[in-house]
């Protein structure tokens, strides 16, 4: 299983795709740092005036901390496309180029070649969040600086900044995992079609189509909004919650793996019974 | 036998493409397998090697279903399916590593195959800068990979030119005068006819005929020889005497005569001591006819 890892890792890094996203975030995320750094007195004064009359506020709250939960806020569409552009790729692309006449015909099992392209998709996503990680914390720190992390969004939580560290890694630790499921409904479509074009589109279809719906107040798209896999997508954000909600956490980890299993189920199913025409 | 198909069957929506296809390739033949386009030449291979599910019916490979074993059936079968395709943006051999890798191949045959197929030199570089005839080679190369003892080869030389098409054929010669057992489809009768021991015809997926190129001619009367003499009537009532003649009659000043390769020299010898005078002895039976007697004429094969 390994050596079909390794090769399906060679096969994304062979692909100029595969790198669409990571010259897109470091396009866009040094932008981001760059408004930051010029803008930060104007995004301070906003989170002291929304903590005013509770804090005195003394030196600048605004840090890299900060700045990559902003980030992270932001991020939720755009993240999803750029894994769907390797995602969309991974069995459709060999069916389309003619590579499974050859390696379909070896004895490796279908269901073992599936797994590992699966695998290798779960890895060139990790890949693009730590990357992300990378630029929003680790060039951030170096550009705005640490320090506390206070956020207001679910109350007001002031970590000190080890905490800083330890929230942020489990955050972009959850955010990898919503991401692989983003992975595996792509990898599903991609398991359906022949070419690489129509599981982007579904999946983003899929993704924004559930956001609109979640954002309907209409008491019918209320009920099936447990049902959309999009709302347990705000999983990364629990934790930045104190105490740590583990076993939300847990209950929304737990979902949205049934999902991901439900969606390679299905591309198992059809790919081990796909008659290769091309 | 190697390879066997028994009542193999597909279809696609309403048209049956394979239809009850029985097969039987001994071990070490060189196996040809004729018919026209749309036949169910490429759906019976594909069935073959697990590329696609009969709807009824069962291939055996070595006494191993392909059905009911899936994948493992093939693991002494390589097999190259029409256009040989690659990942076009790597090389040769990180290509050939990467299948050796899938199902545990010794490292050590992917320069051993690169040299053997003539690309021992272009290994490192990159199959887009592969003509189409090395990109076949490189095809060939992967079926050899795991030291197959059965070669399926789909049409291996479509889209190549002259020059591309005798370096495969050569190759594919080399490979049958080894004794691996190869079941190869083909649009080229005579090339079919040079290297291959046995042949199948197939027409709207069933079976019209199949055994041995030699046996299938003879039995069809098609096992011709033309000899050029300078008594033909007398030739022609000498020969027809012999049992080992199939048929003799004359055109022109030529004899056509219906003998097996093996009584060529007898014939000859006859003819000489009964004073007769011979010029020319030409074989003139090729599977072309026995294609076309098979399949009719309006058939592309």
């Amino acid at each position: 299983m390994l050596g079909l890892i390794h090769n399906e890792l060679l096969v994304i890094i062979g692909r100029w795709r595969s790198y669409i996203g990571f010259i897109g975030i470091s396009i866009l995320m040094p932008l981001i740092l760059w408004g930051f750094v010029h803008g930060s007195n104007e995004l301070h004064q906003d989170y002291v005036r929304e903590l005013g009359g509770t804090f005195v506020v003394v030196g600048n709250i605004f840090n890299a901390f900060l700045a990559t939960y902003i980030i992270m806020n932001t991020l939720w569409i755009h993240i999803p496309f750029l894994i769907t552009l390797a995602a969309g790729d991974s069995v459709a692309a060999d069916g389309s180029n003619g590579i499974f006449r050859i390696t379909l015909t070896r004895s490796v099992s279908r269901l073992k070649i599936l797994i590992s392209k699966l695998l290798a998709t779960y890895i060139y996503t990790a890949a693009l969040l730590i990357f992300c990680a990378f630029w929003s914390l680790g060039v951030g720190s170096l550009v705005l600086g640490t320090g506390d992390l206070i956020t207001i969004d679910n109350g007001i939580l002031i970590l000190d900044e080890s905490q800083a560290w330890i929230r942020m890694a489990l955050s972009f630790a959850l955010a990898i995992l919503v991401m692989c499921t983003v992975a595996t409904l792509c990898f599903m479509f991609s398991a359906l079609v022949n070419n690489a074009v129509g599981p982007i589109i579904g999946t983003m279809f899929l993704i924004i189509i559930s956001y609109m719906i979640m954002g309907i107040p209409l008491e019918f798209f209320e009920k099936i909004e447990p049902y959309l896999f999009v709302k347990y997508f705000n999983v990364w954000w629990d934790a930045f919650k104190d105490p740590i909600p583990w076993g939300e956490i847990g209950k929304k980890l737990g979902i949205l793996s049934l999902y991901s299993a439900g969606f390679f189920g299905i591309a198992v199913k059809v790919f081990l019974a796909k008659d290769i025409k091309t | 036998m190697i390879l066997e198909t028994n009542q193999l069957t597909k279809s696609f929506g309403l048209r049956k493409a394979v239809d009850n296809l029985n097969l039987e390739i001994p071990e070490g033949a060189v196996y040809g397998f004729l018919g026209p386009n749309g036949s169910g030449k490429s759906t019976t291979i594909r069935m073959m090697t697990a590329l696609i599910t009969p709807d009824e019916g069962e291939v055996i490979i070595q006494g191993k279903s392909v059905q009911a074993n899936g994948n493992t059936a093939l693991t002494d079968v390589g097999a190259l399916i029409e256009r040989a395709d690659f990942h076009k943006h790597l090389s040769g051999e990180t290509n050939l590593k990467m299948l050796a890798r899938m199902d545990g191949t010794d490292m050590s045959r992917v320069q051993m195959v690169l040299d053997r197929t003539g690309l021992g030199a272009r290994g490192n570089d990159k199959v887009k800068t592969y003509s189409q005839g090395m990109r076949q080679r490189l095809g060939i190369a992967q079926a050899l990979l795991s030291n197959p003892k059965l070669l399926i080869l789909d049409e291996p030389t479509n889209g190549l030119d002259p020059q591309g098409m005798k370096e495969v054929r050569d190759l594919i010669q080399e490979l049958a005068s080894e004794g691996i057992t190869i079941f190869i489809s083909s649009h080229l009768l005579d090339e079919v006819q040079k290297i291959c021991s046995h042949v199948a015809m197939i027409s709207l997926g069933s079976l019209i005929t199949a055994g041995k190129i030699e046996d299938l001619l003879r039995d069809s009367d098609l096992l011709l020889t033309e000899v050029h003499v300078n008594k033909v009537e007398e030739a022609v009532k000498l020969l027809s005497d012999q049992s080992w003649i199939h048929r003799c009659e004359a055109e022109d000043s030529v004899l056509r005569v219906g003998v097996g390769q093996e009584h060529i020299t007898e014939m000859v010898q006859l003819l000489v001591k009964n004073n007769i005078q011979v010029s020319a002895v030409i074989p003139k039976t090729s599977l072309e006819d026995l294609y076309l007697s098979k399949l009719g004429t309006e058939s592309q094969i």
